[in-house]
């Protein structure tokens, strides 16, 4: 009878550490969510503060801080050597240094856009081209 | 050297809040989208530049794109010469001159939805005034209910009652501030009323057309009202402009992203297409 009982119960207690395992192993935590590991690239790309209504990334960010930086460089640049340091470039067209940064976003838009189009994805030889088209915008233009 | 008076640049600061309001933190939130994925409840998921690429590639956007294009060239090639042969042919002074004035700016002040409305129950083949006309009277089907030419001229023909009389007034005023004395120079030189069109007045007009044909440009190439109250952009797709699509996607889809990335295309194109305008008009001043 003694044996009996003691085979009962190590049988019960060894379904439970069987549970008990199984749990830890992974079963007791099916429905929750995963622990992510923060990458750079995600934490480039996922919604800064919380998901509010204008939807703001990191790199989203980036482009108007370039965008808005790049207009405060030229109004300090104004200040330092006024007159926008017009000129007639090869298009033949008088352009100031902000028609010669308009130019080179506007152009940039194009290129990375016409890349995408024809040939997808990645994205670094537009970004090449685009900066090339920068340089010789400031440069010749 | 004189110090100059720096209060004045407070007062473009309204002007600055209100852009910012109406533009710049709009189009901020558009960049957000065109890259997102989203359900509502500001979820937003990173898509990367797929709608961009997607968009690029479909068919339906090309299709649409080709159709404004069509419109809006249309739309100058006709406003712009009626415009300028009206207000030449305007009286310079007396009786009719208020009267002429008042009656170009009356299609301008129409808001937008009714002058569709109102073309659209004009040109009903059954109620409406000319549609009736046209079908039972001198037995011309024209429906633009069923067939895509004749919604084509309907909206071609709207748009041109709707907004030649901007051209007009805007080419009438270039032509008034002509000194008299230029007419009497042409005069004496014995110069033909083409040379006096060519050397004197069109130059004249210079800037109010660079004006006109940017203000034509961006208004026809961004219509929407007008053509959806008339046709809704039908029949079929066969007048359905850019922007009609991109509310059909923002609006009846609810695809926040791929219409927010259709609508920074149509910003760079428009972006592009009124430097073009502009730099090629205003390079004879500065030379």
């Amino acid at each position: 009878m003694a044996v009996f009982k003691t085979l009962a119960a190590s049988a019960i207690f060894s379904l439970f550490a069987a549970a008990a395992a199984a749990q830890k192993a992974g079963w007791g935590n099916v429905g929750q969510q995963q622990e992510e590991t923060l990458t750079w690239a995600k934490w480039w790309t996922q919604p800064l503060w919380g998901g509010t209504w204008m939807a703001w990334t990191a790199a989203t960010l980036t482009v108007f801080i370039f965008v808005f930086g790049a207009m405060i460089v030229l109004v300090a640049l104004e200040f330092r050597y006024p007159g926008g340091q017009e000129r007639r470039g090869v298009l033949n067209l008088i352009t100031t240094r902000g028609d010669r940064l308009f130019l080179s976003l506007l152009g940039a838009v194009y290129i990375f856009l016409a890349w995408l189009g024809l040939f997808g994805m990645p994205l670094w030889a537009p970004l090449a081209l685009s900066i090339g088209w920068g340089a010789f915008c400031f440069w010749k233009v | 050297m004189k110090t100059l008076n720096q209060r004045a640049w407070f007062f473009v600061l309204p002007v600055l809040v209100l852009v910012a309001f109406n533009a710049l933190i709009p189009i901020m939130t558009v960049v957000n989208y065109s890259v997102q994925e989203t359900f509502g409840d500001n979820l937003f998921f990173w898509q990367g530049l797929d709608w961009f690429q997607q968009i690029l590639r479909s068919d339906r956007f090309h299709a649409a794109l080709g159709r404004q294009f069509l419109f809006t060239g249309l739309i100058l090639a006709i406003e712009i010469p009626l415009g300028i042969i009206i207000a030449l042919s305007m009286p310079r002074q007396g009786f009719w001159v208020p009267v002429c004035l008042v009656t170009m700016a009356l299609p301008m002040l129409i808001p937008w939805n009714v002058v569709g409305s109102m073309w659209n129950i004009f040109t009903l083949p059954d109620i409406g005034l000319l549609g009736y006309f046209l079908n039972h009277t001198l037995g011309i089907p024209y429906d633009m209910t069923q067939s895509p030419i004749a919604a084509w001229i309907t909206i071609v023909v709207m748009d041109v009652w709707h907004w030649t009389s901007l051209v007009v007034l805007l080419c009438y005023a270039g032509l008034m501030s002509i000194p008299d004395a230029y007419y009497q120079a042409a005069k004496i030189d014995g110069a033909s009323s083409w040379a006096v069109f060519r050397y004197i007045q069109l130059p004249k007009m210079k800037t109010v057309l660079t004006i006109a044909i940017l203000l034509r440009f961006m208004d026809s190439f961004n219509i929407y009202t007008e053509p959806f109250t008339l046709t809704g952009g039908g029949p079929g797709n066969s007048t359905t402009l850019l922007s009609i699509d991109l509310v059909k996607i923002a609006l009846g889809q609810f695809d926040l992203g791929p219409a927010a990335a259709m609508s920074l295309i149509y910003f760079a194109i428009t972006l592009l297409v009124s430097w073009v305008f502009y730099t090629v008009m205003t390079k004879g001043d500065t030379n």
